[in-house]
């Protein structure tokens, strides 16, 4: 009672996790000596395939490994044409920006997994430009089709970034003789960074969990392996397999969203 | 019109099956929205009550299922609950069935993941209400349940509300997942479309187009509610 009084609200909340983390341990070990640990072996015996998509854990092939990169590429290109999407968005030139806003509210409502469905459809298995063959493997398929819904989610974000510096600093700098283009490097765009931070890393925490649907297009990631290896095995330990891939998604993404919400914490003071 | 070919619209079958398609996704949409409001609400609620092991619960809840695939979670709950011994006998044909149907499973995972997300929307709405509003009210002599009820509660619901937009479109995307643990969906069906007819690029087009129209039906309404309810002078409201 006394080291309770002592504890902070915060400090009572974490215990009780600590205490539900501690509970699952103990589970764990009781489930494993009634008979589970043989389910668990089975688990284990099977993660290095689940993480790496080669039995021996070397060279990476597949598995969770792929979902990293397949959401590290996808944000790579998400990035690339979400800036174009969102500053085109912002453009006061109507041909540009009308065009560019419907593009970007038929992207936000379809649902990305018939967008990757329909990527996957859309694009040729390659292609012939110029004499030069470009080539579309599924990976890439999977890709192009994840980084749509991104780059509209992006965009979206750079628009509110962008919106939220407020209009004296236009008119300021427009009365000092900056261009637009001057304006939008050297005045907009080194704060509108700073606030496009956190909504960048939430658009990468959904990307990243959208991952999951990559399974469509046929790539190793970690749950077409999944289904394949349960395939051989018995009914019981399928809860133990779903068990340890949740884990790991949540091992890879709840640090991500804790750092994003430290981070909106930090730059929510500023304004003007 | 460039070599897309919808011969097939015209089969009274096909049509049949995009219309029950649709159906069967307004369905679960509607579903496992309204319980992911409700849980929102609840979510939400039990953490204004300051209860620290709620609190911790429902900190729990909300990160498990935002930090998870929807897809992933669909399966789980596909696959396991009827090994965990959900089953039930079928009296007809003596053969132990899963209790709950692949339609029943998808509502659930849903109604949890959006649920999980509406708390979260919820909570930064009651967490962002100025607190000089409920000085004022107390100084008018507001006691604790009508000050909930007639000031936090009504505003408290008109800032969430675009982030409710948000969370219910995104609900409704996720919907055509539910078509991998064959729920008999919109996206479903055009499976089973483009494996009779093989036209895979014109039933995804028209797939597409239906989703799109559907959900930007949604968040028109959703404006209006918005432009509806809003303050004058307040918000959006001007």
């Amino acid at each position: 009672m006394i080291a309770g009084s002592m504890l902070s609200y915060d400090g009572k909340k974490r215990a009780v996790l600590l205490l539900i983390a501690f509970g699952v341990a103990v589970w764990i070990g009781v489930d494993a000596a009634a008979g589970g640990s043989a389910h668990w072996s089975r688990v284990l015996a099977r993660l290095p395939l689940l993480l790496t998509g080669s039995a021996s854990g070397w060279p990476i092939t597949g598995g969770f490994a792929l979902n990293i990169i397949l959401s590290i590429a996808s944000m790579a290109l998400a990035t690339v044409l979400g800036t174009i999407m969102g500053l085109a968005t912002l453009a006061r030139f109507g041909p540009i920006r009308v065009p560019s806003l419907l593009l970007m509210n038929f992207l936000r409502n379809s649902p990305w997994l018939v967008l990757l469905f329909a990527t996957l459809y859309f694009l040729p298995f390659e292609m012939h430009v110029f004499g030069t063959t470009i080539a579309f493997p599924p990976f890439v398929k999977a890709v192009i089709g994840l980084a749509l819904p991104t780059a509209a989610n992006f965009s979206e974000v750079i628009r509110g970034a962008v919106q939220s510096i407020h209009s004296g600093q236009w008119e300021a700098a427009r009365s000092l003789g900056y261009g637009t283009g001057q304006i939008y490097r050297h005045v907009i765009m080194p704060q509108a960074l700073r606030r496009m931070i956190t909504g960048w890393m939430n658009s990468y925490a959904l990307l990243m969990i959208a991952t999951a649907l990559a399974t469509v297009t046929g790539i190793q990631d970690v749950l077409t392996i999944l289904n394949t290896l349960l395939a051989m095995e018995n009914e019981r330990v399928i809860v133990y397999f779903y068990l340890t891939i949740l884990f790991l998604f949540i091992a890879y993404c709840y640090p991500i969203a804790v750092v994003a919400r430290r981070l909106e914490r930090a730059v929510k003071g500023e304004s003007l | 019109m460039f070599g897309l070919d919808y011969s097939w619209l015209a089969d009274p079958a096909y049509q049949q099956w995009l219309l029950t398609g649709v159906v069967n996704t307004l369905n679960l949409a509607a579903l496992s929205s309204a319980a992911a409001i409700l849980i929102g609400m609840l979510g939400a609620l039990g953490l204004t009550l300051r209860i620290f092991w709620l609190d911790a619960l429902i900190e729990l809840f909300v990160e498990v299922f935002r930090n998870t695939p929807p897809l992933l979670q669909m399966l789980f709950a596909y696959f396991t609950f009827s090994n965990l011994g959900l089953r039930v006998t079928d009296p007809s044909t003596g053969l132990s069935v899963p209790l709950l149907s692949a339609f029943a499973c998808a509502a659930i995972s849903l109604s949890l993941f959006g649920g999980a997300l509406a708390t979260e929307a919820f909570r930064s709405g009651i967490e962002t209400m100025p607190r000089s509003i409920i000085d004022a009210a107390r100084s008018l002599g507001y006691g604790r349940w009508a000050r909930f009820w007639r000031i936090e509660a009504p505003i408290a619901t008109r800032i969430c509300l675009p982030g409710l937009t948000n969370i219910l479109t995104n609900l409704f995307k996720t919907t055509s997942q539910a078509s991998v643990i064959t729920v008999p969906e919109l996206m479903y069906y055009a499976g089973q479309i483009y494996n009779d007819t093989f036209r895979t690029l014109e039933v995804m087009i028209l797939v597409l187009l239906i989703y799109v129209v559907l959900v930007s039906i949604l968040t028109f309404a959703m404006a209006r509610l918005e432009a509806f309810m809003a303050f004058p002078g307040y918000g959006r409201g001007h």
